[in-house]
This record gives structure tokens, sequence and C-alpha cells, in this order.
């Protein structure tokens, strides 16, 4: 085992686990801790090695002691993050029996939620919140209700959330931040979105998902070059397909069109490795090599079938030409109702290719309330749409998500 | 040794809900149990003492304080009492006591509300002259309620009344809790008398239904120790450090006349907890109405009652389920715990090299955590309190009080127990726990002595060479000091 590089509190931890494990001493509790320390640099540092060298402490504990809490949880949670939630869900069920402690349940509800099946993991949320309600439960149930077209429900969640939070653990309370953020972002909630941002960003310096939101947020206010300089940092940081399609909007958004070309060149390099999903998204938005946007959704759907897979499979195959089939899709995404700027979008856009125009035009309205969290490129495709369909605008009528799609901001994005 | 990020395969993006960090949802064999990560609901200490006003009238004095290491000052997080959580002080009276079940819970619940929402300025909009005035902007207001868990109770629920919570202790904004009343001087000391109480302290003290008086509020954090060093191996140093000096908790202080509880003549046990709601994952009727859900079961998790029993008694796989349980589950769950405690094994290894502490079969010290309720002799009288120490001319301790308590020959004497002899029982902890008891070295002490047998061989007194809190106490209600001032005050170097 080569010691681990690095001055920063983790990395001094880790090394100082790597000596106890070598020794033999405590080795049990030792390789349990390494594991976990290996799970934290990897979601600090944005680097999935680390999962994998998660993963090798959690199978030397299976092997030490078979079937031992302590294996499972880790192993199951790296599964998770290694997006095999098919491979955790068993594992979780196991942990759930042995002990059904509060995270057992945690890591059953998130494999069930991965895997598109939400009724069973609210059941395993509910267990989860009932045992301990704190920031893990809340967080927790607060993104099921938001799932389940709760949004207001899903803030107030996420803000119990928040205070619960401990400086103690900055990297949760920052996650918490900037979840709650976003969700006010798609409510419209502007003012509050950036200082739940700030807030984030106070608690981690630099913290890569508060930077691309605060930069989707400039982007929605037409301010490309703020924006660019914030998700220039945070893509340094995560160079993952959703940072750098943010980052390649807002630089063409600021008329810097070789950079934008730059970065989406690196990002077609790793796209398909590091985030399959979403890079299927992007090509089919930008509608670029669309077989393999198809292909990519449906090997992704083999491991997890959320309303966001079934989403990124109706997008690539409307954007291949496949309408059609994209419908059945499209519906699943939206089945559980929702709140989400792309999705209505999509589903707009998939209902016209398919001839659908009286849903396409229900779509639209939806999208509508919500344009300003969708990219400068989607905006601008969705404006083209509402020249066949305008959004029927009844202010006060439309659900929380209550920006207006006026002319001005409709205006930006041509 | 890396991997390549380019070889792996639907690795790199984030996911929804598990982009949390790992503490939490780590097993509970990590360092830290899980109250640590929910520092308003993270109970720092209790204290349960017999006081007396100046009228004579005799109160069972109770306090739990949240937040530990609360930096003064603001910064990014404001420290404040969360809504969302129940704080509750619990008595046990009677055969409750040995059972470890709670006979009264006094619930406190706080509202928090703003005068302005359309600022940045979250506290303060300027200088604070009066609780609650224009000035201050957020503003904490409580409820405090009876809970008569008896079988027999005939009222189970009575609302004992309402207080405000006075601002922390910022510095310029706040500056009559400093001395001067400048916001740029230190926090006053404590004082001898309620008049000399500072102006937000004194405005914040309720009177309630029934002769109980309370206060919640910030407050300097009155526990003093070297932690540092005992959770280092025990590698203790001379002189200690004082790790939580310049540090304030949230205080929670409630005065109970002793004819609330049945009279003087009678051993109570207290302790508190803390507890968050559960809450229904998804409500049709939510959908429906559009309406956000926050309210289900109230689900503990915090649970505190002797100093150090969760900390240095309580072995990591359990101190979770510590924090989850009630006492009454503490004679079949932590039991062991007290019988041998690992301390006193690491005592005689680290520290005296020599078999001084018994390791076994202590009952004595058993008999002292479980349960887990600070055990208060009401038939005492008022305990001796700590002030600045016997050389602080205005604001001095009590003649006798001894940090130690009653290895410190601070004793008192009790009409319903026979005690060491005589009705002799400690003048602090382990009976009450009062402010300034040095619990540490009288842990230590305990410990390392043999209580059992008559009369006791005490060893010691031992410690960790930190033997005063950097701030003098008040020896009047809410008796905590005066919240650190966040514009000036120091840490142990």
């Amino acid at each position: 085992m080569m010691p681990q590089d690095g001055d920063s509190h983790t990395d001094q931890e880790i090394r100082r686990y790597q000596e106890k494990v070598s020794k033999g001493e405590n080795r049990q509790a030792s390789l349990e801790r390494l594991g976990w320390l290996f799970a934290t640099k990897a979601r600090i540092s944005f680097d999935p090695g680390y999962y994998k060298q998660a993963a090798a402490c959690g199978d030397v504990l299976e092997s030490d002691s078979p079937g031992c809490p302590e294996s499972l949880l880790l192993r199951g949670y790296v599964f998770e993050n290694l997006h095999r939630f098919k491979d955790a869900e068993p594992l979780a069920r196991t942990l759930v029996s042995k002990r059904g402690q509060s995270f057992d349940y945690g890591l059953l509800g998130d494999s069930l939620m991965e895997q598109g099946r939400l009724d069973e993991a609210v059941d395993a949320y509910q267990h989860m919140v009932d045992l301990r309600p704190d920031l893990q439960s809340y967080s927790r149930v607060s993104y099921i209700r938001w799932l389940k077209g709760e949004t207001q429900g899903a803030i107030q969640m996420m803000e119990a959330a928040m205070d619960a939070s401990s400086q103690n653990d900055p990297d949760s309370a920052a996650w918490v931040a900037t979840r709650l953020a976003l969700l006010q972002f798609q409510s419209g909630e502007k003012d509050e979105a950036r200082q739940a941002v700030a807030a984030a960003l106070l608690l981690r310096p630099n913290y890569p998902p508060a930077l691309l939101l605060r930069g989707r947020m400039l982007l929605a206010e037409d301010k490309a070059d703020e924006a660019v300089a914030a998700l220039e940092t945070a893509a340094k940081a995560n160079p993952l397909p959703e940072y750098q399609w943010t980052l390649a909007e807002g630089l063409r958004a600021a008329g810097r069109e070789p950079e934008a070309a730059a970065v989406e060149a690196r990002l077609r390099v790793t796209g398909a490795a590091n985030d399959p999903r979403t890079f299927a998204l992007y090509l089919a938005t930008r509608g670029e090599d669309t077989a393999t946007a198809v292909r990519l959704a449906e090997t992704e759907m083999q491991q997890r079938q959320d309303i966001f897979t079934q989403d990124a499979l109706a997008w690539a195959l409307t954007a291949a030409g496949h309408a059609g089939e994209a419908l059945p899709h499209s519906k699943l995404a939206l089945a559980e109702g929702t709140e989400d700027g792309r999705l209505f979008f999509h589903a707009a856009v998939i209902a016209h290719r398919a001839g659908q125009d009286d849903q396409s035009q229900k779509w639209v309205n939806r999208a509508a309330g919500c344009v300003q969290t969708l990219l400068p490129s989607e905006r601008k495709q969705f404006l083209e749409l509402t020249k066949i369909f305008p959004p029927a605008t009844k202010p006060g009528s439309q659900s929380p998500l209550t920006n207006d799609l006026t002319a001005s901001n409709l205006e930006s994005v041509k | 040794m890396k991997i390549p990020k380019q070889t792996l395969q639907c690795l790199a993006a984030g996911l929804a809900v598990t982009g949390l960090a790992l503490p939490a949802l780590a097993s509970s064999h990590m360092d830290a149990p899980l109250i640590i990560l929910d520092p308003a609901a993270n109970t720092c200490d209790v204290y349960a003492f017999v006081s007396a006003d100046t009228n004579g009238v005799q109160y069972l004095t109770t306090a739990l304080t949240v937040y530990p290491f609360e930096e003064p000052g603001i910064g990014p997080n404001a420290y404040n009492f969360d809504p969302n959580v129940l704080y509750q002080i619990n008595v046990s009276l009677g055969k409750d006591v040995a059972a470890g079940k709670p006979s009264l819970s006094y619930n406190f619940q706080f509202k928090t509300a703003y005068k302005n929402t359309g600022t940045i300025l979250q506290s303060y909009l300027g200088v604070i002259q009066n609780v609650g005035d224009a000035a201050q902007n957020l503003t904490q207001t409580y409820t405090v309620t009876k809970v008569d868990n008896r079988p027999t109770s005939r009222i189970r629920e009575t609302v004992l009344g309402t207080g405000i919570v006075p601002p922390n202790n910022q510095g310029i904004a706040t500056p009559l809790y400093n001395q001067g009343n400048d916001g740029n001087n230190p926090a006053q000391d404590g004082v001898a008398t309620a008049d000399q109480l500072d102006t937000y302290t004194t405005e914040s003290i309720a009177q309630l239904h029934s002769g109980y008086v309370a206060f919640c509020g910030q407050r300097d954090d009155g526990f003093y120790g070297d932690i540092n060093a005992v959770f280092d191996l025990l590698q203790l140093r001379n002189p200690g450090k004082d790790v939580q000096a310049g540090f304030n908790v949230h205080a929670i202080v409630l005065n109970i006349p002793l004819s609330e509880l049945g009279g003087t003549q009678q051993i109570v046990g207290v302790y508190a907890t803390t507890s968050r709601r559960s809450v229904t994952v998804l409500n049709p009727a939510v959908q429906r109405e559009g309406q956000p859900n926050f309210g289900g079961q109230w689900v503990q998790v915090g649970r505190q009652g002797n100093p150090l029993f969760c900390e240095a008694l309580v072995g990591i796989a359990d101190k979770d389920r510590y924090n989850e349980t009630s006492p009454s589950v503490d004679a079949a769950l932590f039991k062991k715990y007290a019988l041998t405690p690992e301390l006193c094994h690491l005592l005689n290894v680290i520290v005296f090299q020599a078999n001084v502490a018994p390791e076994t079969n202590r009952t004595d010290i058993a008999g002292i955590f479980i349960p887990d309720l600070i055990k208060v002799d009401l038939s005492t009288g008022p305990c001796r309190l700590a002030g600045g120490g016997p050389n602080d001319d205005a604001d001095p301790d009590d003649a006798g009080f001894s940090r130690l308590g009653i290895f410190g020959g601070d004793v008192l004497t009790s009409s319903v127990q026979v005690g060491f002899g005589d009705g002799e029982v400690p003048g602090g902890w382990p009976n009450g726990r009062r402010f300034g008891d040095d619990v540490i070295d009288i842990a230590v002490t305990a410990l390392s002595s043999d209580l059992r047998v008559s009369p006791p061989i005490i060893n010691g007194p031992y410690g960790d060479n930190v033997d005063t809190n950097d701030m003098a106490y008040n020896k009047v209600f809410p008796y905590e000091s005066t919240p650190q001032n966040g514009r000036n005050h120091m840490h142990a170097p």
C-alpha cells in the first residue's frame, strides 16, 4: 500500500491509518476507518479513484469477517458511489435485517431511489427519519419530496437539515446549503438562493457544487462574465460533464467561442466515462453523435431507472429521430410530478416531435414557469418552441416555479 | 496510489443524496458519536443543585447547556436555539429515581422571529440597549411546559410561561454585557448579587407561574478542563490547559421551587434530553393542499446526566445508543461500563503505572452513574456556590466551597440518608452538580479511590491541573457566567 500523498487533514489521517493497518494494529477498526477516509477523500477531492481504495478496504473487512455490518455499510456506500445500485441494494437489505440502524435504511433508500423505485425508497426513508431525525434523514426526505413534486415541503426539510448541520462537518453543511439553494433557484426564490449559495461557500470556500450553481444562477441573470469566473473554478476542481457543459455554455454566452470549444473538446474525451447520463444529455441537446447518446443512456438504464435516466433516454432517442420511442420514457420521467424545468422542456419538445401538440403546449406552460433553470442553449431551443406554442401565463396560477417567461429574459437568449 | 480517472466507468458523477459527508453515514465505530454533528441538540453539561433566593425560597436549580465549543461572535453561522429541537430537563422523584424514569419533564420550545428580513443584518440592526428592542433583529422566545409523567397525575401538561432570549454577545452591538458597558472590552465577570447583573441578563430572567424562574441564552462555558490531554492518551501536563476557555455555550437554566417537587425530604434525579421531530416523508394531504409538512413524533437524539459518563466511560460502540435511550435502560445496557471502567485500567497503566484504581466490581461508581441521573439530596439546604475564587473580593466563593467537593472537605448534612456517616454527603458533584465543580478531578479521584468500604480509601486528589474556569461565575441566578465577547475574548494559549 503506497503511503498517501498530501498535507490535508484527511491525507494525514489516511497515512496514519495506513500505518496502523500495515502494522496490524487494531486491524478491523483501522481498516474500517481507512476505508471511510478513502471515501471521504473521494468525495471532497472529486477523485473517484479513491472509491476503489475504499472498496479494497471493504473487501478485506469482508474477507476477515464475512457479513459484518462494518463491511456491508462501507461496501454498500462505495457501490452506490460507483453507481452500482443493484449491487448496493442487497447489502443494504442485509444491514437492515441484521441491524436496522438509521444509516442502513438510508443506504437502502438511496439504492432504491436511484433505481426508480420511489415508493419503496419512501418507506426506507420513513424508517430512517423515524429512527433518527437529523441532517442525513431530513435531506433525504427533502430530496424525495422534491422528486414527488412537493417543492415547498422539500425546501422546508432542507432548511431543517441546515439547522441540524454542524461546523464539525462543513462538507455536509455546504452540501445541504447548496441543495437548499438549488431548490430555491428552481422555485424562483432568487434572493434566498443567493444567500444559501453564499452560506455554502463560507462553509467550504470554492466548493464546486456551490460555484456551479452560482454560475447557473448568474447565467440565468444574463451575467455571463461573472458566471464564467465561478464556473471555471468549479470545473477545474471537478472536471465532470455537468461542470464542463455549463462552463462551455457560459463561455459561449460571454462570446468566448474558442474557449468554449476547447472545453467541449475535453468533455468529449472524458464525458462518457465520467458521467454517461449527463454526457448523453449534452450530446442530444447539441444534436451531435446522437447514436452514442442513445447508447450511453440505454447503458445507464441498466444501472438505474430513475426519472432522470428515463428523461435522458427519452431526450437522446428524440435527438436521434425516434420521438415515438421516446414518449413512454418521457411519461415515466414525468410520472412522479417532479418540478424540474429541464424535464418539462424535454417533454414539450418530445411531445411536439411525436405529434402530440396538446401535450407539448401543456409542458411548454410548465417549463415557462422555471425557464431560469435551463442553460442558455436550452433556453434558446425553448424559445423557438414557444413561437409555436406560446406559453399561457396566468399570474398566480402556476406552480411554485414562479419565474415568468418574460420578453426580456427570452430576449437574453437570442 | 490513485487510479487514473479515465480507467473508471460511471464513477465520477455525484449522486443526489450521497453527496453527504461520511462521518454521519459511517458506522458508530467512528471517532465521534452522531450527536457531535448536531450541535444545536448536542448537550454539553447538566447542572443540578439546591439554591435559595434572597427571600429564603429554596429551589432545585437545573441547567442544560448545548453547542459545545461555541465560538463567540457570529461569523458565518449564528448560534441560536433550534426551534426544531425539543429541549427537556427531566426530574425523577421517589421510586422513579432508581428506575431512571422522568417523573416531571420541563419542555423548552423556541420560536425565532425577525423584525426585518429585508436586510443582511441577521442579528443586530444597531446597538441593543434592551432585550428585544428595535435593534435586536433576530429574536427568540420560548415556552416552558411542565409535563407530569406520573400515572397518578391529573393534569398532564401545564404551561408555566414564556421568556425571551437575550442577544448573543457580539461586541459593539451588545455593549452592556461587557466591562464598562463597552463592546470593545472583555465580558463582565461574574457577580455576587442580582443587582450587579448586566442589563441583558436581568431583562431575560423570566418569572414563571408557580414560582419557577427561567433563563435561556448564551453564556460562557463554565466547564473547565484539559480534555485534550485527557483524550490524548491521558498524557496530562502541568499546568494543564483549559480547552474550553474563551468559548460560549447556550444555556437553559430553570429554578424549580422545592415545594413543586414535594418538599425537601428526598433525593431527586436530574437529566436532560434533546429531541428532533420525525416527519412524514410524503403526505397526500400536503400534496393536495400544497402546504409543507413538518410535524411528527419527537425522537430523542441527545442525553446528558452526570458529567463524563458517556464521554469517558461508555464504549464507542454504545455512545450513540446512550444518546437515544432513556436512563431506565442504563442498568441493562450501560452498567457494565461503570462496574468495570476502562478508564481505571488506563489510569493504572498510563498515569500511575501501578494498581491504584480498582478496576473491577466498582459498585461505588455504578452507584453514581446508574441510572445516569444527577442525584441531588434536597434535604441539605442550599449548597456553597462558586464565584471568582476565594480571593475575588467582589465575587468570592462561598466560605467552604471547594471545587473538589467532598474530596476538598466541602460537605453538607443530609436528613434523609446516612451518607458517609451522620448524614455527611458531598457538597458538590456527585451530590448534585454545581457551576465550578471540578468534575474531571473529582471523577479521576473517585475512580482512583475505593468508595465501597467504610471508611472509604481516598487516593489523590488527582486531576488534569486545570483548577478554575476562565471567568468567575455568578452567585445568583442564572449562575453561569456572562457570555464571552465575540470581539474580545481569549482562548487558552
